[in-house]
């Protein structure tokens, strides 16, 4: 049995492209957690950028004794350092609001299979509601009621994404009010909080939480989305995103890598998220093999 | 009938779902903060500008009186006059429907035939070189942030070698009133980029779904049925296996059709195409309110709307799905 487990955690489904993203998905973590130690300037700080320096492309030297290896943005600031400090952006926003969607989602999931009747209603409803329009409407909605900030835009993920895991931690733990040690718990007299808490949702929410991988993913993009449109986190601390939308006036004249290298930073970012999160699915979930 | 009478309930419980929603935003915004802040400049605004602006926007009058106001106005299409361009804020998105519109169906009729051609040729070919590469494409493809993607095609497609125009409508030519860009080669040329940049994710969704349908049907008793019958491959797949895998990407094209309408947003701001994404980009950032609260419920409503039609359409199709109020 044990030997047949590993065998199957072992194989990997997408091959070489698996192992690949697992590598450059640990190599992103590690780059943001250490992106003040390595990054060669730093971009919050002004007395570091030299404005004459602006849109130098890839390979001049600079002012402050290194190579601008991926060439400097509008302002003079260095890219590399750019997408150091920009992953650390994203990679926080995300995190955090996939997170807290999913503990907000579990509850309100949980809670609706629990009370039924009214509560389940009122709450599937609005789900079904947010289910059935884009997120990035969601987002767009929340995030132009809410004003701009990173606060606010960690805010407008969690409004826009704790619908998914709602839906599908209430599907599990309708099976489970059925069974004989919900009614147990409640023969005991248990506190509702209690019965809900330490014993329902420890026992619903093995599917839910396989989807944060998937959903830190989409928030990554959200995020980038919304910040490339002007709506996310402020100009002064960009994200990757932001990143991307400073270089989008200098593209049209043909500087190209003031938006080129920060989006595929981003776009790998994203895609070895996907890789990771949908093997974490495969793996931890049999439901979703199918798929 | 019953089906008619089934989808108007549904609807019109989404509608006062959509109501509640409103309620709740609109006390959410004003419990956050005054939304004069969100008009006026903080900085150098005085006492008694702030006093003029809360009386010309109507914010001096109690909540519930604003909301019934409010909902009174969005009933009727009146979401007020644009700050900017001086226009009702309502006819000024229905202008520029049309750009928007020819835009998403374009990219659909790119992306729903290669979709279904790559996804059946993927599932026919089922564990093949070519299929994993298909599908490997398809999670690359489904990972590209949409506005980067569309940077790409204009430096690529444009920039570096100067084949498409970079951005703008071309010349258009009019039709049942309106002006539409499809109609001359100029428009067509413009169009391309842009259409693809929506397109592109939608192949890759479709193809995947297609992929999936595919190996399932090809496994059930009629597919080894028809090919004991001793029909060509070819027959098979058009006649037998396409039309059991029809029901899901209809629904999805249906209600990618719908994504289009948001995902616009980001295409159109880039290509700086004329449609209502752009519009709503702009209001934003020029704080034009009534023309962001026009766009953002006319997406909202159409999206709603597209759904119940989807879900109808879906009952038609596929006899073995029954609808429920």
């Amino acid at each position: 049995m044990k030997a047949e487990i590993i065998r199957v955690l072992r194989r990997p489904p997408f091959g070489q492209a698996l192992t690949l993203s697992k590598v450059v998905l640990a190599a992103y973590v590690l780059l943001a957690l250490a992106a003040p130690a390595i990054a060669p300037q730093n971009p919050y700080d002004p007395l570091q950028i030299y404005g004459w320096e602006a849109s130098s492309p890839p390979g001049t030297v600079g002012s402050g004794g290194f190579i601008y290896l991926l060439g400097t943005d509008g302002l003079g600031r260095d890219i590399v350092s750019s997408i150091l400090y920009g992953l650390r952006i994203s990679l926080f926003v995300s995190i955090t609001s996939a997170t807290v969607a999913a503990l907000i989602g579990l509850t309100a999931g949980v809670s609706a299979a629990y009370f039924g009747k009214w509560v389940d209603v009122a709450i599937m409803r609005l789900v079904d509601l947010q289910l059935s329009l884009p997120t990035i409407l969601i987002a767009l909605i929340a995030i132009v009621t809410l004003g701009p900030g990173i606060d606010r835009i960690i805010l407008a993920l969690i409004i826009a994404q704790w619908a998914t895991y709602a839906r599908v931690v209430r599907g599990i733990a309708l099976s489970e009010t059925g069974k004989s040690y919900m009614d147990a718990a409640k023969l005991m007299r248990l506190p509702t909080s209690r019965i809900i808490f330490r014993h329902l949702l420890p026992n619903s929410i093995a599917s839910a939480v396989t989807l944060i991988p998937i959903e830190i993913g989409h928030a990554v993009a959200l995020e980038a989305t919304l910040s490339f449109l002007g709506l996310g986190v402020p100009m002064d601390k960009p994200s990757l995103g932001s990143t991307v939308a400073n270089g989008f006036q200098y593209l049209l004249t043909g500087q190209y890598w003031i938006s080129l290298f920060p989006g595929l930073a981003l776009f790998g970012l994203i895609a070895s998220i996907n890789l990771v999160g949908e093997d974490v699915r495969r793996r931890l979930d049999p439901r979703s093999r199918s798929i | 009938m019953a089906l008619v009478t089934i989808a108007m309930g549904r609807l019109s419980q989404t509608f006062l779902l959509l109501l509640v929603m409103s309620l709740i935003g609109f006390i959410g915004v004003h419990s956050v903060g005054n939304p004069v802040f969100n008009i006026v400049n903080i900085e150098t605004a005085t006492a008694e500008d702030i006093r003029r602006a809360t009386i010309a926007l109507g914010l001096d009058q109690p909540v519930w009186r604003q909301y019934l106001l409010f909902i009174g106005n969005v009933v009727t299409g009146n979401f007020g006059t644009s700050y900017i361009y001086h226009l009702p804020a309502f006819g000024l998105v229905m202008s520029k429907l049309p750009a928007t519109l020819e835009l998403a169906c374009i990219a659909m009729l790119v992306a729903a035939p290669s979709g279904i051609a790559l996804g059946l040729l993927a599932g026919r070919r089922n564990r093949t070189f070519l299929d994993r590469t298909i599908l490997k494409a398809s999670v690359f493809a489904l990972s590209v942030p949409s506005f980067w993607l569309s940077m790409m095609l204009i430096l690529f497609g444009a920039i570096l070698t100067g084949w498409f125009p970079s951005g703008g409508r071309g010349s258009t030519a009019s039709m049942l009133g309106q002006e539409w860009s499809f109609l001359t080669w100029n428009g067509l040329w413009h169009l391309i980029l842009p259409a693809l940049a929506l397109a592109i994710p939608n192949i890759a969704l479709i193809a995947r779904l297609a992929r999936s349908g595919t190996i399932e049907v090809e496994q059930l008793d009629f597919t080894r049925f028809c090919r004991a019958k001793g029909l060509s491959p070819h027959r098979i797949l058009f006649r037998h296996t396409l039309p059991n895998i029809s029901v899901p990407i209809v629904t999805i094209i249906g209600l990618q059709f719908g994504g289009m309408l948001a995902f616009a947003v980001v295409v159109e701001s880039i290509f700086a195409w004329p449609g209502v994404g752009k519009l709503l980009i702009d209001s934003i950032q020029l704080l034009d309110r009534p023309v962001v609260m026009a766009t953002l419920t006319f997406i909202s409503v159409a999206f709603v709307a597209l759904n119940a039609l989807v879900d109808l359409f879906y009952a038609v199709l596929d006899p073995r799905v029954r609808l429920s109020a």
